[in-house]
């Protein structure tokens, strides 16, 4: 029973991972905390149903579809919302951010009302590892949680955009002196971040219901998870992600009533004992 | 810049807040216009007025905090919760007078919020807006479970009586109504003071200040206990005002509108805060008005329209303002103004 907790724990800590991840992918080029996020992960999950259900294309193309979807999302909120606004304060991007976020909300709410979905393809039952029963959507979860983490740190450490993030997230100015085009890995990262997204969207989906409150949701795990890990570490986001996931379950095990705040004391908790997060650089300062 | 034959030739003169005599006559007419406005108006119109000034009060705290010493929170709703919860209890149960437990919401919001400002004030920026929404989930999510609150479905607040009757919204207009002039006193007052010069120091370059032997820790705690104090007022003129109050009412998104509010206003300016909270009142009675509208003319939307519309409407006011007017509306307010003075040489500046 309690091995059951542990490994449910484990694996929805894979989704949180996974969320706490476009955050840190945004984060770490261009040092812009992304609060839209939960909101575009949530229109990635209304627009697979939508794609799926009233539009009637079949899921293997749905989700290719949808992946392009969570791209061009991503490109085109970093172009008009967030490039015009480069050099500008801190605040005013956290409230741009924001303000996106809020805006596909908006439309989420005026397209699909206050219903709840189901995607189509969510699996039901229980799945059995060895003697211990699962959710299969979160297990499918954390398996395509590894899988992309392995993809991007491949990515990070033999590719030339990979090279280039790596530079542009040390130094704009250098990076910018030895011809990395800076403006151009922004981009390339809210694309990376808009891709996340739709991945993401997919998995909450099916982990949770589709519905309105889902980026909130989304939200109210990423951020803890971000700050357990630190705001600009990758593999503080998975540590993050499976401390988050662990703790929660167990925090709810012990006194069912905190399970929803836990991530957020354990938040507190970092902030108290480690500020800059488990694997944070020391000095996170907008230059 | 001074209207034309005025000059600063004495300390006071610079730092007064009421400079110039036309600015003494605006003031007397704006206010005894402020007093007699509700005696006219329906009564839908004085409910606004009256949220309007709480939503200033709250502002207000917000613009101590964020716009004079840059300590972003976005947990306000959740300290005006405190301060609603307060006077709940503290009148409601033990039967204190209302008089009693209005500087004791503000001390208990004012606490809570520097509870929560503690773990994040050594750090900068993201940590902090990260302890603030921390602190707007758990608070509310207390409230939620506290069964000796009300839980989920909320706790009745009795009704403030002077001589016996309780007050209607006239009456209940005119008290919050002296209650924002004294917030407003207060918030312009502190930015002459020792105090308020700290703040600014702090927010304008932490280390410098820091250098020039402010105590840091000190004066962002500082103004942090005073933006949660103005909320919590906030929370006890909220919780009066509806005699019922339930934590859906103290949502993240209200704490979102609030810093929404002073940034449209103007970062850092007293006037641009109530301008900030006017606007964005204004567009949710417009939206309130539009919705109707647009369910009738689209069918299937029928339920959804009014939720909908007020978040894209409120969103696409701030990013306009991001976008386009950065320093907010003060700063146009004040851009005309120099330019009537200076007519007919206005390309000067």
């Amino acid at each position: 029973m309690t091995i059951d907790i542990i490994l449910d724990g484990l694996f929805t800590g894979g989704v949180y991972a996974l969320a706490a991840l476009g955050f840190v992918m945004v984060f770490k080029s261009s040092q812009i905390l992304n609060l839209a996020y939960g909101q575009m992960i949530a229109i990635c999950a209304y627009v697979l149903y939508w794609l799926l259900t009233s539009i009637g294309v079949p899921t293997w193309a749905g989700i290719p579809l949808l992946f392009v979807f969570g791209a061009v999302l991503g490109f085109v909120i970093e172009r008009l919302a967030i490039r015009p606004l480069m050099g500008q304060s801190f605040l005013a991007l956290l409230m741009m951010t924001l303000m996106v976020g809020f805006l596909i909300q908006g439309v989420i709410v005026l397209i699909w009302g206050v219903e709840s979905f189901n995607l189509p393809f969510t699996p039901s039952g229980l799945l059995t590892i060895v003697d211990w029963q699962v959710s299969p959507a979160t297990f499918w979860s954390f398996v395509v949680c590894l899988v992309v983490f392995l993809v991007l740190t491949l990515l990070f450490r033999y590719t030339m955009i990979g090279l280039g993030m790596r530079v542009v997230a040390a130094d704009h100015t250098v990076a910018q002196a030895m011809g990395i085009r800076v403006k151009r890995i922004f981009s390339m990262s809210w694309v990376m971040s808009g891709f996340l997204a739709a991945v993401v969207g997919i998995l909450v989906g099916m982990v949770w219901m589709v519905n309105r409150d889902l980026g909130d949701i989304v939200l109210g795990k990423g951020l803890p998870v971000l700050i357990v890990g630190g705001l600009d570490s990758i593999p503080g986001a998975l540590v993050g992600g499976l401390i988050i996931g662990l703790v929660e379950p167990l925090g709810g095990y012990l006194a069912p009533a905190i399970r929803d705040i836990v991530p957020w004391l354990a938040m507190m908790l970092i902030l108290l004992i480690r500020p800059y997060g488990l694997f944070g650089q020391k000095e996170v300062e907008r230059i | 810049m001074l209207p034309s034959g005025t000059f600063n030739s004495r300390p006071e003169q610079d730092i007064a807040i009421v400079r110039t005599k036309t600015q003494w006559a605006i003031l007397i007419g704006g206010l005894i216009f402020m007093f007699t406005v509700v005696l006219y108006i329906p009564l839908a119109w004085q409910s606004w007025l009256i949220f309007v000034g709480i939503y200033t009060i709250a502002a207000l705290g917000l613009h101590v905090m964020t716009g004079l010493c840059g300590q972003f929170s976005m947990g306000q709703a959740a300290f005006m919760a405190v301060g609603a919860y307060t006077t709940a209890t503290l009148c409601g149960r033990y039967g204190l007078s209302p008089w009693i437990t209005l500087p004791l919401s503000g001390l208990t919001a004012g606490v809570s919020g520097v509870v929560f400002a503690v773990p994040a004030l050594r750090i900068r920026g993201f940590y902090l807006v990260m302890s603030t929404i921390a602190a707007q989930f758990i608070i509310i999510w207390y409230l939620q479970q506290a069964s000796w609150l009300g839980g989920t479905y909320g706790t009745a607040v009795p009704q403030i009586t002077v001589g016996g009757r309780p007050l209607d919204y006239v009456q209940y207009w005119w008290l919050t109504l002296a209650l924002v002039v004294i917030t407003i006193f207060f918030a312009k007052n502190i930015q002459r003071t020792n105090t308020g010069r700290t703040f600014v120091a702090v927010r304008d370059n932490d280390k410098a200040a820091q250098v020039m032997g402010v105590n840091l820790f000190r004066t962002k705690l500082l103004a942090f206990f005073i933006g949660c104090f103005f909320a919590g007022i906030a929370g006890w003129l909220w919780a009066h005002f509806l005699f019922y109050i339930s934590p859906n009412q103290f949502a993240f998104k209200t704490s979102l509108w609030l810093l929404g509010m002073i940034i449209i206003g103007g970062m850092g300016s007293t006037t641009g805060a109530v301008l900030g909270v006017v606007v964005i009142r204004l567009m949710d009675k417009l939206v309130d008005e539009l919705a109707p509208i647009v369910s009738n003319a689209v069918p299937g939307w029928s339920t959804q329209v009014a939720p909908a519309l007020s978040l894209i409407v409120f969103a696409a006011v701030v990013i306009f303002f991001i976008m386009v007017e950065p320093r907010g509306l003060y700063h146009r307010l004040r851009r005309t103004i120099l330019y009537y003075r200076l007519y007919p040489f206005s390309y000067q500046r």
